[in-house]
């Protein structure tokens, strides 16, 4: 019997055999799973240093042991309760108000007929994503500065002060959360606007004969249709939920607003790259790895009760 | 089929000159670094642009172009992007074709050993002591190596792979070619538009990055353009020079910041389109089997 070059040896043939055959694909392997397994494992690895006295002579191997103690000490400083809280509330805040703005937007740009004013808006939209951090910084720069920025000018222009938002820890949350909706809005349109896209136009007619107007029909037919998309980028958001958003927090804080802006990450750095504090930094990012990896581990398993598919 | 209604109609109305709204929103600031930039400093030493540049100079730009830091910044961001992009593109690609071979021995504990990355990592500061360690602080590759081989690309990639055709491999393997040809001489060939969609997406992040710098480099001739771009954008001040021709040149820490924010994000905008051309398609396969 003739069988294919895929399957020409039977299943239970010798391991060996079969290892032997696709040598040339092992050959292939190798390269990409040794960087993977050199800059993510062997860091996973260096995780133990939250449970060591890190000393830089020692190196990471030969470091004593300390147990839980720099877990003690991370949950005695007083700053950890202030970064816990803010990591938490900036990324509740970006989840509240960025999770339905791409959905709504979608639900709009879906109502677009298809051409070129679609098509230039779609395109003006998903720009944003592509530019970094550090260039939005430049334009919030640009915008708030209190001596020549746009915001300023009109601000005094009309009579008023010059705020120096930057610095103001009332304004510094709505900040982040606002910039971060600007920026990543249109981008987090494609994934919904491609699901939308699958519904039967047929259920629009049914919908119209009804008598349903746009708002009905987005509510009856449109989201329904695309429950399992957003079930699914909701899990994986709230896997996020300490991921506040690194970059642009570190761009964009100062010692001012360390009270509403510090959060676990930029903590880690400070404490642990620029202090040299080794231990007690990789245990305050050991401690958010494991509770994100709980709650998408947590979140899955939820969405997969109630009857729909996970990611895995 | 229903003719259009009224409601329907006022609707399509507003929808529009929302949509038009956001796009003006989504252009403006970047209308508004270009008039800052072209502006004569003097007449905007306060802001108070709207919507045409006050005077016109190209100062700001002969100012930023003439900078050593700018032009070392620029030279080590285009060696990084370039060399990260086609060592990583090669390695997620050999990587990602393995693991699409359904005959692989060890397949599915290689898939989790790469998708665990992306539920579970070291974190900042055993990242930190790694590079330490291997004596590549303050080295390029610092800034190369550790970026090329993301779980997610390689994901995205295996489930092309996965789509191509079996039978034009089978039919290369009949003719007498082992794997390593296969691969190179039949499957390559036939991804060019993955491979330029990931190739895409890794040069604009290498692009980007800017906290590698922060954390691995200290030699200021190896920092990357967006940490020069940091810099000039946080220290940027009024100042009147010469430019490199001798002549003297006005520029101001406004116009200096527009102009050089501007010169750093032109490269992302001369490669959008080739970008859009193909993201929409990576986000989606990413979406399904990421």
């Amino acid at each position: 019997m003739f069988r294919s070059a895929g399957s020409a040896l039977p299943i239970r043939a010798d391991r060996w055999k079969r290892i032997k055959r696709d040598k040339y694909l092992y050959l292939l392997l190798f390269p990409g799973l040794f960087i993977i397994f050199l800059f993510k494992y062997v860091p996973m690895y260096g995780i133990v240093i939250a449970f060591k006295e890190y000393n830089i002579l020692l190196g990471v191997f030969d470091s004593p042991w300390v147990g839980f103690q720099q877990f003690e000490r991370l949950f005695r400083t007083p700053d950890f309760m202030k970064i816990f809280r803010n990591t938490f509330v900036i990324s509740l805040y970006k989840l509240i108000f960025g999770f339905p703005a791409p959905i709504i937007l979608a639900l709009l740009l879906n109502e677009l007929k298809n051409g070129f004013f679609k098509r230039f808006t779609q395109s003006v939209l998903y720009l944003p994503h592509f530019l970094s951090w550090v260039i939005f910084t430049g334009i919030i720069v640009a915008f708030l500065n209190p001596v020549d920025g746009l915001v300023n000018y009109v601000l005094t222009s009309a009579g008023m002060k010059p705020i120096n938002f930057m610095i103001i820890p009332d304004y510094f949350r709505t900040l982040l959360v606002s910039t971060h909706i600007y920026k990543e809005m249109g981008w987090g349109t494609i994934i919904y606007l491609a699901a939308m896209s699958g519904v039967n136009p047929d259920l629009y007619e049914a919908a119209r004969v009804d008598g349903a107007n746009k708002f009905k029909q987005m509510w009856h037919v449109t989201l329904p249709s695309i429950r399992s998309v957003i079930l699914i980028l909701m899990i994986l958001d709230l896997g996020n939920i300490l991921e506040a958003g690194f970059m642009q927090v570190f761009l964009l804080y100062n010692p001012l607003v360390y009270d509403v802006g510090d959060i676990i990450d930029t903590y880690v750095y400070r404490v642990g790259i620029q202090s040299a504090n080794y231990s007690l930094a990789t245990a305050a990012g050991v401690f958010k790895s494991v509770i994100a990896l709980v709650l998408i581990y947590t979140a899955n398993k939820i969405v997969r009760k109630s009857g729909n598919n996970g990611l895995w | 089929m229903l003719g259009i209604s009224r409601g329907e109609r006022i609707f399509g109305v507003i929808n529009r000159s929302v949509m038009l709204l956001l796009t003006v929103a989504m252009i403006y600031p970047f209308w508004y670094l270009v008039m800052a930039s072209l502006s004569d400093p003097k007449l905007t030493a306060l802001g108070g642009l709207y919507l045409w540049p006050k005077g016109f100079s190209w100062d700001a730009y002969i100012a930023v172009l003439g900078d050593a830091s700018f032009w070392s910044g620029f030279r080590v961001s285009v060696i990084v992007t370039i060399a990260g992009t086609v060592i990583g593109t090669f390695l997620t690609a050999t990587t990602a074709y393995a693991i699409s071979k359904k005959r692989l021995q060890g397949r599915m504990a290689v898939s989790f050993f790469i998708l665990f990355t992306m539920l579970f990592n070291g974190g900042l500061v055993p990242n930190y002591l790694l590079l330490k360690e291997l004596h590549m602080l303050d080295t390029l590759w610092a800034l190369i190596v550790p970026g090329t081989i993301s779980a997610f690309n390689v994901f995205v990639m295996r489930s092309f792979f996965v789509g191509l055709p079996e039978e034009v491999e089978e039919a290369a393997k009949i003719d007498g070619a082992n794997d390593l040809t296969v691969f190179f001489r039949v499957v390559l060939p036939l991804s060019k538009a993955v491979l330029a969609t990931i190739g895409l997406f890794m040069a604009v992040m290498y692009w980007n990055d800017f906290f590698s710098t922060i954390l691995y480099i200290t030699d200021k001739g190896k920092w990357q353009l967006q940490a020069v771009l940091r810099n000039l954008i946080d220290h940027a001040v009024q100042s009147s020079g010469n430019g490199p021709n001798g002549d003297q040149i006005q520029v101001s820490a406004f116009t200096v910041r527009s102009a050089s924010i501007l010169l750093a994000t032109l490269p992302i905008l001369l490669v959008y389109p080739f970008l859009q051309k193909h993201f929409v398609k990576g986000a989606m396969i990413g979406s399904i089997k990421g």
